[in-house]
C-alpha cells in the first residue's frame, strides 16, 4: 500500500496543483519572453547590419552615402564607409564627424589617411583635400565599440568645402551593452 | 563597477533561463546537454569579463557571483514563498502504482522515462511504486510499495 504521503508532500499542492495556477501560465509567459530575444536579433534590433543613408547637396555640388551600422554591441568591430561623389570641384573637402563617432569607441583605421586632422567645436575634422568634379572619394573608418560603452550617441557627419557646408547626415548609434 | 553589474544581470538572466528550461532537462545530462553547458558557460564568460584579463577582474566576478548565490540561498531558506518561486515545488507523479498522467504531461516526462527511473531504483514495475515525486532538483524520487 502507498500509505501516507511522504513528509513535506502536500497532496493538494504537489499532486492536485491547488494554489499553483501561476505555474500554468508563468513558464509559458517567460518562455515567450526568452524567445523574443533571438527573434529581435534575427530582425536586426541588436545590430549590426549596416544602414545606408544618402544625402545630396541642393545646388548639385556633391552627394554623400554613408554605410555604417546604427546599432552595435559593445566590444564588436564595425566599419563606416563614406562615398563622396563630387559633381563639381571640391577644392578643400573636410569631413566633420560628431564626437559620438569617437566617444568610447576605438578608431582602428582611417583609410585613406586625411592630409590633416583637427578638432572643430568638439567634433573631429578630417581634411580630405581636393576632390575633382566627377570623382568618387571613398573613405573607410574602422571602429570598435569599447566594452564599457552603452546607450545612444549622436553620429552626425558633415561635409564642407573649406568653411562652406555642403552636406549633412543626421544619425544616432545605439550601443547595446 | 561594470563587472559587478554584468555579473548581477547575467546571474539573474541565467537563473530565469534555467527556471524556464525546466528542472528535469537540467537534471538529465545527455552528451548534448554537456556540450551545451560548456557553450553556455563560454558565451556567458565573454559577456561577463569581455576584454578584462586581470586577476582582479576575475576575483570581482567570482566573489560577486558567490555573494549573490549566498544571498539567494539565504532568502530561499528564510522565506518559503521565495523558495517556491525560485526553486519550484515537487510534483507527485505516481501514487500507489497509479501514474498521474496529467502531472507527467505538465512536467514533460514520458512514462517510459519514469519506468527507467523506477528500474534505476530497483523497482521493476510502476505498479510497485508507492510514490514517485519529481523533486525541485529535477531528480525523481521513487518510493517502492512495502510488501
Amino acid at each position: 500500500m502507498a500509505g501516507a504521503a511522504p513528509d513535506h508532500i502536500d497532496l493538494g499542492r504537489h499532486r492536485d496543483w491547488e494554489g499553483r495556477t501561476y505555474e500554468r501560465w508563468l513558464p509559458n509567459f517567460l518562455f515567450g519572453l526568452i524567445c523574443l530575444l533571438p527573434l529581435g536579433a534575427l530582425l536586426g534590433l541588436f545590430g549590426q547590419t549596416p544602414d545606408t543613408q544618402t544625402v545630396a547637396n541642393p545646388h548639385g555640388m556633391a552627394t554623400m552615402t554613408l554605410i555604417a551600422p546604427t546599432k552595435i554591441r559593445s566590444g564588436l568591430l564595425f566599419q563606416a564607409r563614406f562615398d563622396i561623389h563630387a559633381q563639381r570641384d571640391i577644392k578643400d573637402a573636410v569631413l566633420v564627424l560628431d564626437s559620438g563617432w569617437l566617444e568610447s569607441m576605438t578608431l582602428n583605421t582611417i583609410e585613406p589617411s586625411p592630409s590633416s586632422e583637427s578638432s572643430s567645436d568638439g567634433s573631429l575634422a578630417l581634411d580630405l583635400g581636393h576632390i575633382p568634379a566627377g570623382k568618387l572619394w571613398r573613405q573607410y573608418l574602422e571602429f570598435q565599440g569599447n566594452p564599457v560603452n552603452a546607450g545612444s550617441q549622436s553620429q552626425g557627419v558633415s561635409l564642407y568645402d573649406g568653411n562652406v557646408p555642403l552636406l549633412h547626415i543626421n544619425r544616432e548609434i545605439r550601443v547595446w551593452p | 563597477m561594470d563587472l559587478v553589474l554584468r555579473a548581477l544581470v547575467l546571474f539573474a538572466g541565467v537563473y530565469l533561463l534555467l527556471r524556464v528550461v525546466g528542472r528535469r532537462e537540467l537534471a538529465e545530462m545527455e552528451p548534448i546537454d554537456f556540450v551545451l553547458l560548456i557553450v553556455l558557460g563560454d558565451a556567458i564568460q565573454q559577456g561577463l569579463t569581455q576584454d578584462d584579463y586581470s586577476v582582479t577582474g576575475a576575483f570581482i566576478v567570482i566573489t560577486t557571483i558567490a555573494a549573490i548565490q549566498v544571498v539567494v540561498g539565504y532568502i530561499a531558506f528564510r522565506s518559503k514563498r521565495m523558495r517556491v518561486l525560485m526553486e519550484g515545488e515537487p510534483v507527485v507523479l505516481i501514487e500507489n502504482g497509479n501514474v498521474l498522467e496529467k502531472n507527467l504531461r505538465r512536467a514533460r516526462i514520458a512514462e517510459d522515462e519514469l519506468a527507467e527511473e523506477a528500474r534505476l531504483s530497483q523497482v521493476a514495475s510502476l505498479r510497485d511504486v508507492a510514490w514517485a515525486v519529481l523533486e525541485t532538483s529535477g531528480r525523481i524520487s521513487i518510493i517502492p510499495k512495502q510488501s
